[in-house]
């Protein structure tokens, strides 16, 4: 058995003896015997060799991206992490402390913490940052239970073609009663998300209005530096990415109140979809509306800088039910990560990774706008590293079926697979270039697409 | 024991080297409209990997973690995370697999969470499990939902109110606030839950009762089929906090004890490491009346194929991106595969035997309330050091002279200068008589040396009021205001003297 347990046996019966107790089943004599558990019905006990054997065996049922060319994201990126940051996250001070409530005995992950809030207030160009929530789609649906409480209304914008988990998500956080998600259109022909809808609606009976950056289609709409004008005090939310940000004029810098994003493609792995690291900042003045730990710099007695959780009365250990939010644990270790990452690449890293993930994906929707029969992008818009790849006469999931049998996973089919609801404007897969989308991938994926789409004729019946 | 920990005057990343503007590459921004080119690069330092390694490394140093200090923080559950577990973690047959890659490529990852849901089933009592919840608190708002949609499915729609007891965790009524319902506490008598004031308070508005047994106080509540009874009779769901879970496996269960639905902290009882703050990690088991609210998808078994099934009418949809932490789901998995059905037991046994011996051998030198058989922590009373002039904050802090981490303080709020102490059970019977030890010299000091602590550490007694006014909240805050790096504040506010705010269990 693994020695997770200390002693043999024999320090139980000292540590018994000092209570005058004979056995330690007479510790649990106040559970009643009708709520005894018999067995539990597991197996026995593993060695570590044992053990590794059999996670290994099951482990190696799995296919990992390497094994492939992989183009999936819809928010979630295959990207390589320098070794130095997986180095930082195995100091066990980091993985295995606690949430840091004595700021003396944990000046370490306090620090790291405020330098993560400050790079996510630099990138987003926002004011104020927290500690972390639990991941984009989460951040989605704290952000609009603050928008809610910076603004009257009963109505939330959202755009229609919102990814169907985070949808999903949105409205697993919509308070039940007053409060109703409403959805901008986008028109199917353009892909383009209806602004003026937003206008309109924007200052009738809303609390927020939230819009992506890029969009769930990879668009980047240029039109959302203007609305800010359009929408006057309502409350302005923006999903982003954190490497677009490298690119794009931040949404600080046109007016949004909360920017919230997924902070998965810096440093953490895609693990199957989790952990990830839920991003959001705001603004100064509705700082005190902020959910989540939040670590500001202060001094010790004797006038040295030190961090500290701070603000803790908007949180559910202080003022319980009316705390901004529930959320105690939060995803620290992956704040780490992403900040070890942005640190280890620096800021010309960060600019070259983006600018080149933007390259493939253009290189690559070049190459397949050759394949006929396939619309690469679908729309005429402005992407970064993700776009809509649209596949004509063919069910998209019988594409992504074929090409997963050529050694090509050629993107993800963002569809809600729950029966009855709405469907996508488009008939198409969405398709993310990574690091390893070189012109040689890019080859492989068009040679097989052709393969797929336009196959060669049978031949024909003597 | 005599420790020093370092004290590094490490600067933050901007100051290490005056930061430069990250500039986009000229192709990649010819592509985007001009309008949404950022303007100004966003500032940030060019570090070599040494200066990053060496920056993060000092300031680890300068952090308690399990494999440096005991860590008897209550309700935290403050185990050894096996180190096996960070190996298979980081395999790529997990690390490199994206959760929106073809079922059938992904098998393997299927196979660990459905017997992981299964074994947590057994543990549980309740066998229906999600694995799509993030942490603790999650899984509280996530059950709510369901309970919202379960009673108004069940002509139900107008219990509006959740009740707990008045030790509960924060977040069960921040998540039931949240969840749309009021709250009322319900007065613990001895330091458990009044049946009768229960009883009086049930009735046709209630949704819940959310519970934790054993509860804050350490206690096991007694009378919890009583309460399972009371609840039922009301219509109401009972909901199991297991935050504590760590004091009874293999002993009883929440589906034994006649909860509805649990949610469990994998990161607390299944030994996956706390990271600082987090990532948690979190499942939520049910049983009958809640099954068919879980979230989508849920893993189905096919033969010997796994599948993940969105077929579920009543499901409350998804409550986070793809299927939960995966990655710690792993460590939970070995945790329970390397202990298996006795080694587990013996992890609850060994919890609570750790923390009935050092409750004895420190009830002898500070008050303890209620009952004196407890489960896996226990609470001591700081008050009789009032009339010293001494605080349980100064005690706490002068522990971490000693190199231990402080225990939970002021919380549950029901004992005056409360100090909740969780040993749990990879200590060895040395480390708790070291504990001990520290504990007795702690007591013993003069006022003065409690006041002045902690001496030993990175930094002396933190500023926390001077904190919450001046609001100093990222790099560039502190830059406003010239607080850089050279410049240190000539006027400290003593918070010495300031009163203590209650630092939380969980």
């Amino acid at each position: 058995m693994v020695r997770w347990i200390p002693g043999d046996g024999e320090e139980e019966k000292a540590l018994l003896a000092e209570l005058g107790l004979s056995s330690i089943e007479e510790l649990f004599r106040d559970v009643p015997a009708a709520a005894r558990m018999s067995r539990m019905g597991l197996g026995a006990p593993l060695e570590e060799p044992a053990l590794v054997a059999a996670v290994d065996r099951i482990l190696s049922k799995n296919q990992t991206l390497g094994s492939f060319d992989a183009f999936l994201g819809c928010g979630l990126y295959d990207r390589y992490v320098p070794a130095v940051v997986d180095g930082i996250l195995q100091r066990s001070e980091f993985y295995t402390a606690y949430t840091p409530y004595q700021p003396e005995a944990s000046q370490g992950v306090l620090q790291t913490l405020f330098e993560f809030q400050s790079l996510w207030v630099e990138l987003t160009d926002m004011e104020v940052a927290n500690a972390s929530l639990y991941d984009g789609a989460t951040a989605l649906g704290e952000a609009m239970l603050m928008a809610r409480r910076l603004a009257p209304g009963h109505r939330f914008l959202v755009p229609s073609n919102l990814f169907w988990e985070r949808r999903s998500v949105l409205e697993n956080y919509t308070p039940p009663g007053d409060c109703q998600l409403v959805e901008v259109p986008v028109d199917s022909g353009t892909g383009r998300l209806d602004l003026e809808f937003i206008a309109r609606e924007a200052r009738n009976d809303c609390f927020g209005v939230l819009v992506e950056y890029p969009d769930s289609y990879g668009i980047v709409e240029e039109g959302l530096l203007d609305l800010r004008r359009a929408i006057g005090d309502t409350p302005l939310v923006v999903s982003t990415d954190p490497l677009a940000l490298t690119l794009l004029e931040p949404p600080g810098a046109w007016g949004a109140d909360i920017v919230v994003g997924e902070g998965q493609g810096f440093g953490i792995s895609p693990s199957f979809g989790g952990p990830l690291l839920g991003l959001i900042a705001s603004r100064h003045r509705s700082l005190r509306m902020l959910p989540g730990r939040i670590v500001g710099a202060t001094t010790d007695v004797e006038g040295r800088r030190a961090f500290t959780l701070t603000l803790q009365a908007r949180e559910q250990h202080i003022r319980r039910s009316r705390a901004t939010s529930n959320i105690c644990t939060n995803q620290t270790l992956m704040s780490l990560a992403f900040l070890a990452y942005a640190t280890a690449l620096g800021p010309k890293g960060l600019a070259r990774l983006a600018g080149d993930l933007t390259e493939k994906a253009h290189r690559l929707a070049s190459a397949l706008a050759r394949v006929p029969g396939l619309a690469a992008p679908l729309y005429d818009a402005p992407f970064l590293w993700e776009f809509v790849l649209g596949t004509g006469r063919w069910d998209p999931r019988e594409f992504l079926e074929a090409m997963e049998r050529r050694g090509v996973l050629a993107g993800v089919w963002p569809e809600d697979p729950r029966a009855g609801r709405p469907s996508l404007a488009y008939n198409g897969v969405l398709v993310a270039a990574g690091e390893r989308t070189d012109d040689e991938a890019i080859e492989r994926y068009r040679k097989a697409a052709e393969a797929v789409v336009n196959p060669a004729p049978p031949p024909e019946e003597p | 024991m005599s420790f020093r920990q370092a004290r590094w005057e490490e600067p933050l990343l901007w100051e290490v080297r005056e930061p430069k503007a990250g500039t986009p590459s000229s192709e990649a921004t010819a592509r985007l409209p001009e309008a949404v080119r950022r303007r100004k690069g966003f500032r940030w330092p060019e570090l070599s990997e040494l200066e990053v390694a060496r920056h993060f490394t000092r300031l680890s140093q300068m952090n308690f973690g399990i494999e440096t200090s005991f860590y008897p923080l209550g309700s935290c559950t403050m185990k050894y995370n096996p180190r096996v577990s960070e190996v298979l973690a980081r395999r790529p047959e997990i690390a490199d697999v994206h959760p929106y890659q073809p079922e059938g490529t992904a098998q393997g990852l299927l196979a660990m969470l459905w017997e992981l849901e299964q074994g947590l089933g057994r543990i549980t009592g309740l066998p229906n499990v999600s694995l799509q919840i993030a942490a603790g608190a999650h899984g509280e708002y996530v059950a709510l939902r369901m309970t919202a949609a379960y009673h108004r499915d069940h002509g139900g729609g107008a219990r509006d109110q959740v009740l707990l007891p008045d030790t509960a965790h924060g977040t069960n009524p921040a998540s039931a606030a949240m969840a749309g319902f009021t709250t009322r506490e319900i007065p613990s008598k001895n330091g458990c839950v009044d049946l009768a004031a229960l009883e009086a308070a049930l009735s046709e508005r209630t949704a819940a009762f959310m519970l934790t047994n054993p509860n804050t106080a350490g206690l096991f509540e007694e009378q919890i089929l009583e309460i399972a009874d009371r609840v039922h009779k009301a219509g109401a769901i009972l909901y199991y906090d297991g935050a504590n879970l760590n004091a009874v496996l293999g002993k009883t269960g929440p589906g034994k004890m006649g909860f509805d639905v649990a949610h469990l902290n994998l990161h607390k009882t299944f030994a996956t490491p706390h990271g600082g703050g987090g990532p948690g990690d979190g499942a939520l088991c049910v049983g009958e009346r809640l099954k068919d609210y879980l979230p989508v998808p849920r893993i189905v078994k096919n033969g010997r194929k796994f599948h993940l099934s969105y077929d579920f009418p009543r499901s409350i949809g998804k409550v986070k991106t793809a299927y939960g932490n995966v990655g710690l789901d792993l460590r939970a998995f070995v945790f329970m595969k390397a202990h298996g059905e006795e080694g587990l037991r013996r992890v609850s046994e060994r919890a609570v035997l750790n923390s009935n011996y050092l409750a004895h051998r420190l009830g002898k030198h500070l008050p303890r309330p209620f009952k004196p058989l407890v489960k896996h922590e226990f609470l001591l009373s700081g008050a009789p050091l009032r009339e010293r002039g001494v605080r349980t904050l100064d005690l706490a802090k002068r522990l971490l002279d000693e190199g231990v981490h402080a225990p939970t303080i002021y919380f549950p709020s029901l004992v005056e200068e409360s100090l909740m102490i969780e040993p749990p059970e990879t200590e060895s019977k040395r480390d708790l008589d070291q504990f001990f030890e520290a504990f007795l010299r702690a007591l013993q000091d003069s006022p003065e040396r409690l006041h002045a602590a902690p001496m030993n550490l990175a930094v002396r007694r933190v500023d926390e009021v001077k904190a919450a006014r001046d609001l100093l909240l990222s790099w560039r805050d502190l830059e406003r205001v010239g607080k850089l790096a050279g410049s240190p504040d000539p006027s400290p506010s003593v918070s010495g003297t300031a009163k203590p705010s209650p630092l939380p269990a969980k």
